[in-house]
């Protein structure tokens, strides 16, 4: 095993770890809404949520920093370039995310001065790290762009799939520069902070977990490479057509000029078009190899990853997407149901179907299925999307009572709030969310356990 | 426009999105499956599909164009299947051998400019 | 010789006349210019919301008025937004968190008139500053604001930001915004 897939095996353990944070921070952040005095005074709402969407972005790049570094020396038939550094780095990471936790947990907040934002709490959402922890992520990234540029110029060698990702790694990381600057004008703040946003999740990362599929798929299916390569180029074309200028659809409320209406919402309608075809692309290789496969996990999680994607992202996002709708629903619970099941089929499943792939090969597993692993699923899944219908249930019902006949003022907040469809929508998704965390337990077991427990299941062939 | 009108326009345009998703599975699936149920689930799906169209455009606020944008995906929402999986088929005919998984040689050059 | 014409005279009168009407004119035009608010010599009537100042400018050779004061109120109440993670909470233009209330039209809220008389307070102005120094204090509802440790020149920043962020043109969002209330 090369170094790198060491490395790989400990970002994937990091990236487990953080989000079982998630899931408990996020546990929390549910409660409040049911009791609003738990943990008042001690830890309040907003540091309960910092945590919750923080973890979720570290999570999933370590996942796919740790998908990178397993499939990149295999890929380009050497060892990772400047694996040392990176070795290193991953602790320093890993150290750096655990201070940055506690600050926010027992600091919280210090005063309106620079000295806060460099040591504390930067204040905009999800890339609230202060700025020494952000001046670490960019080294972290740049060191880990190295590592995949320096492997393909020291192998002399590269490949498309690769190429593809050296080129995605330079705006990625550009694009996270936007998280230093402390603006004054909001809508200026807002302006930049979504090319940050949404030119990551629905451009950057998306072109960097189809990478990862590629690689991930001629593995699993033994898809040949001149496939994958052309589909990606195809997804990478579609996904970035649509959403390059899709970014209008932040830019409808925040003081921009009202052309952005037209703009955002035409181009971000056409984003679940090439997400169709995605899910056909799904079903093709499924059926062509009758669902048969060495490692059951990890095909699931992978037709969960193009499901997810389409219905989270592509329907749920369609639905409030034009302007005219967008109005009502902006800012609501409506956008939290979106983001949880976008957020959970485009990354989270394709992050775990990788972890599957790369257990059976650690664990030298001939096969790999058992009831555990569709415990996980289940729970994961039917948590997860049952907790985005109680959220559309609740985003709905706020919508239509504090901005259609409320007023959008403060007490019309309240009557939504305090409406009883909200709150049952609200409970819902707290009881949904512990179903989803039961599936979380089940699936770190799963993973801890899988091929270690039953040698003889490790060598059985498949039944079909 | 009433704004209820235009919430229920939300859930109908999410309903339109999904029923078009479920065509394409079905589709896909009858290809995979040669079973009629397959296809004529599909066929129904897709009706649903343009009933949840006709709807969206007869019944809600929407403006011209964007009644125009849901007919136009629509008729690219039909095509879509059939287009993905010939252009599937076309690839996996030509695409060389099933463990052809070697990185190719060809990218010397792109390397050495690097 | 001309200076004897009297014709001579009158076209003289005429000329000069019209001449100086028309100076005049296009005086008056450049004038009116400058002395509407927002020329060069008055400035527009919000300054009235900012520090106004008389120092020597030896550019000139005396006194000029100097006005300043709304940008540093404005950058210190962003530090204190971003400092205390409002929008991990609240939202701003409908973005943040969404678990206490949109921010966008605050200042404009018609609750405040109740929260004078409840904070004691003689403005809006008072009454928010009031209320952002010890939230606590100042119960809304059910769910409770925490103290953040803002103190009064804190709190008026982040007033006037509110201030400002009212007054931004963000194309009808949020929707309806008081009128529902007005029509009752």
């Amino acid at each position: 095993m090369y170094r790198s897939q060491t490395l790989a095996l400990k970002y994937f353990s990091a990236a487990m770890t953080l989000f079982g944070i998630m899931t408990v921070s996020g546990l929390i952040a549910a409660y409040y809404y049911l009791n609003p005095d738990f943990l008042f005074g001690i830890l309040p709402f907003n540091i309960a949520k910092i945590l919750h969407i923080n973890t979720l972005v570290i999570w999933l790049l370590m996942g796919f920093m740790g998908s990178i570094y397993w499939f990149l020396p295999e890929e380009l038939g050497r060892e990772t370039a400047g694996i040392r550094a990176a070795e290193v780095l991953f602790y320093v990471f890993c150290a750096a995310v655990a201070v940055v936790a506690v600050v926010f947990i027992f600091v919280q907040y210090g005063g309106s001065d620079e000295a806060a934002l460099w040591l504390i709490n930067q204040g905009r959402k999800y890339v609230e790290a202060p700025r020494w922890a952000a001046l670490g992520i960019v080294v972290i990234m740049v060191v880990f762009a190295y590592n995949v540029m320096g492997t393909a110029i020291a192998a002399r060698k590269t490949t498309g799939i690769i190429t593809v990702l050296m080129i995605d790694l330079i705006p990625l990381i550009l694009l996270y520069l936007i998280a230093f600057p402390a603006i004054s004008n909001m809508s200026a703040d807002l302006f930049w902070w979504w090319w940050l946003v949404h030119l990551w999740v629905e451009a950057t990362w998306e072109v960097l977990i189809g990478c990862i599929m590629a690689l991930a798929l001629m593995q699993l299916l033994g898809t040949s490479r001149r496939i994958v390569e052309t589909w990606l180029y195809i997804e990478v074309a579609l996904v970035l057509g649509t959403g390059i200028l899709g970014l209008g659809h932040h830019y409808f409320w925040i003081g921009t000029p009202n052309y952005w209406l037209t703009i955002g919402g035409f181009f971000s309608a056409l984003e679940p078009l090439p997400l169709l075809g995605m899910v056909v692309h799904a079903v093709y290789d499924a059926g062509a190899q009758h669902m048969k496969t060495t490692n059951r996990p990890a095909l699931y999680w992978m037709m969960a990853e193009a499901f997810g994607n389409f219905i989270g992202a592509g329907v749920w996002g369609f639905m409030i997407t034009l302007p005219q709708v967008n109005l009502y629903a902006h800012g609501t619970q409506w956008t939290v149901s979106h983001g949880h099941f976008a957020f959970w089929g485009a990354y989270g499943c394709g992050v775990i179907s990788v972890l599957y792939l790369v257990l059976q090969k650690t664990r030298n597993l001939a096969f790999v299925d058992g009831p555990r692993w569709k415990w996980s699923f289940a729970a994961l899944n039917l948590g997860l999307v049952g907790m985005t219908g109680a959220l559309l249930v609740a985003g709905f019902v706020q919508a239509f009572v504090e901005r259609a006949i409320g007023g959008s003022t403060l007490n019309a907040f309240i009557s939504g709030q305090e409406n009883a469809w909200f709150v049952d929508g609200m409970v819902a998704r707290f009881l949904l969310a512990i179903v989803f965390t039961a599936g979380y337990v089940v699936l770190v077991w799963d993973v801890l356990t899988v091929g270690r427990r039953a040698p003889a299941v490790a060598a059985v062939a498949p039944a079909q | 426009m009433s704004a209820l009108a235009t919430l229920e326009t939300g859930l109908l345009l999410g309903l339109y999105a999904l029923l078009a998703g479920i065509w394409g599975v079905l589709w896909a699936l009858a290809q995979v499956r040669q079973a009629p149920i397959f296809g004529r689930s599909a066929a129904a799906a897709y009706g649903l599909h343009i009933l949840a169209a006709l709807t969206i455009i007869l019944w809600t606020p929407l403006g011209f164009g964007w009644k125009c944008l849901i007919v136009g995906s629509s008729l690219v929402f039909f095509v879509m299947p059939w287009m993905t999986w010939r252009f599937l088929q076309h690839t996996h005919q030509n695409g060389g051998s099933e463990h052809d998984r070697k990185p190719s040689q060809h990218s010397g050059r792109v390397v050495a400019r690097l | 010789m001309y200076f004897d014409d009297p014709v001579f005279w009158r076209a003289g009168a005429i000329s000069t006349i019209a001449v100086m009407s028309i100076v005049l004119i296009m005086l008056t035009i450049d004038s009116l210019s400058a002395i509407s608010p927002g020329g060069s010599h008055v400035p527009p009537y919000t300054v009235i919301n900012q520090h106004i100042d008389y120092k020597f400018d030896s550019n000139r050779g005396f006194d000029v008025p100097v006005i300043s004061g709304a940008e540093p109120l404005i950058d210190r109440g962003k530090m204190v937004i971003q400092s205390r993670a409002c929008i991990d909470c609240h939202t701003f233009f409908g973005n943040g968190a969404y678990y206490a209330p949109d921010l966008t039209k605050a200042w404009l809220d018609p609750d405040w008139e109740a929260w004078q008389a409840v904070t004691g307070a003689d403005t809006r102005e008072g009454a928010m500053v009031k209320f952002l120094m010890d939230p606590e204090q100042y119960r809304t509802w059910t769910r409770t604001m925490p103290n953040l440790g803002v103190s009064e020149e804190e709190a008026q920043a982040l007033v006037a930001y509110l201030k400002w962020m009212s007054a931004v043109d963000t194309n009808g969002f949020p929707p309806n915004f008081n009128q529902i209330e007005q029509r009752r």
